[in-house]
């Protein structure tokens, strides 16, 4: 799938602008007619990661939009136990996951190295997948 | 001659009930005399709740906020004082639910205007979730209320603000370490971290529709509308609970040591 449009945001890692990250994601999906569910749906994958990457110092996110989908990317983050979470196999039933969220939300996500060794969740959200 | 005042048997009745099954928490650890006494008193927080209504925030929210304050009000009563728990827990409710106000800064900071437009966004979607049979876009609820997409995302994002405060304090008291108070201790996250990845252990921690909301949305993989139609909230108001009991379940992990079960 080919995305045309980028925007980079480096955004404080602090609660105080979480608030400023879900508008500016809003704003995004809204150009690409995404529905208020779906919306919703990739702001709080974001939102999750957030939450896990810490409080302190900022983050980077990069969103490529294409015609019907937006693919996100979050980091790079120092924190590798997040990696580690959503590289692990399967999630068993009944427990509730960072994995086990993103699979809910996003239609599908990965984990890439950065040079320094940290890393960089990839998020795609596809319009229209039920 | 006047009659001396008579006081009604109900509410005496009541208050001695009270009483027992404060005894019962407080001196035997009865966390089943516990909740006894939050159903007992929630429509007093009802009652308190409906004052505030109609200040930009959903009912159902301000009556979970003052919820928080029958709970702590519970949890700190002092079986030696001579005054009824709801007599005791008012001004714990009505000081909750101002702290919540006050902590959001909605009267001051958000124009009344897009406070309106978040309380008429919920409706809207519904209707339009009823009429095309699918989530609307952000385009099509501008459209249904006659606004612009831009004024939609801010009313949203309106309604998606809500206090970090913890909908499941537990019965610590004053020595129990406020959920916040733990955020942005690096070490503290660092020796955990390896914890973050698995919320369930807290689970536990949040009312049995909140478990069930979640229950439904990731485990069953339902989406919030029809979540929404079975719990009977809104859809926004199921989207606000989702993250509000997952960031409840973060902070809960962060302020119980490893290795324990919150």
């Amino acid at each position: 799938m080919g995305h045309q449009e980028r925007i980079d945001l480096d955004a404080p890692l602090s609660g105080d602008f979480q608030a400023v990250v879900r508008l500016i994601i809003g704003g995004i999906a809204e150009r690409v007619d995404f529905a208020f569910e779906e919306i919703d749906d990739l702001q709080l994958a974001v939102e999750r990661l957030l939450a896990e990457a810490g409080q302190v110092g900022s983050v980077h996110l990069s969103f490529e939009v294409g015609e019907s989908s937006i693919r996100t990317r979050v980091g790079p983050i120092s924190e590798r136990a997040i990696a580690d979470a959503l590289r692990d196999g399967e999630v068993q039933p009944g427990h509730l996951t960072l994995r086990r969220i993103l699979q809910t939300v996003v239609d599908s996500f990965g984990v890439e190295e950065s040079a320094d060794g940290r890393v960089v969740v990839r998020l795609e959200k596809l319009k229209g997948v039920p | 001659m006047s009659a001396a005042p008579r006081r009604s048997p109900l509410p005496e009745r009541a208050r001695e009930e009270d009483r027992v099954l404060l005894r019962r928490y407080h001196q035997g650890g009865d966390t089943g005399a516990r909740e006894q006494l939050i159903q007992r008193h929630l429509p007093l927080v009802r009652s308190l709740a409906r004052r505030y209504a109609g200040r930009g925030e959903a009912l159902e929210d301000i009556e979970q906020v003052g919820a928080i304050g029958l709970i702590k009000a519970i949890d700190r009563f002092e079986l030696e004082r001579d005054v009824s728990l709801a007599t005791y827990a008012t001004p714990n409710v009505v000081g909750e639910i101002k702290r919540h106000f006050r902590d959001k800064g909605w009267a001051i900071r958000v124009p009344r205007a897009l406070q309106e437009l978040n309380a008429s966004m919920s409706g809207a979607i519904e209707r339009l979730t009823g009429k095309l049979g699918r989530s609307p876009s952000i385009a099509e609820i501008a459209d249904e209320l006659k606004t612009s997409p831009e004024e939609v995302l801010e009313a949203m994002e309106v309604g998606s603000a809500y206090s970090t405060v913890s909908l499941s304090s537990g019965p610590g008291g004053e020595e129990e370490l406020d959920p916040l108070e733990t955020i942005g201790d690096e070490d503290v996250e660092f020796e955990r971290s390896e914890h973050r990845a698995a919320l369930e252990p807290a689970l536990g921690r949040l009312a049995p529709r909140e478990r069930e909301i979640l229950r439904m949305r990731f485990e069953e993989g339902l989406p919030q509308t029809q979540i929404a139609q079975r719990i009977g909230l809104s859809q926004m108001h199921v989207s606000r609970l989702i993250r509000k009991s997952l960031s409840v379940m973060r902070e809960e992990l962060l302020r119980v040591p490893p290795g324990m079960s919150p």
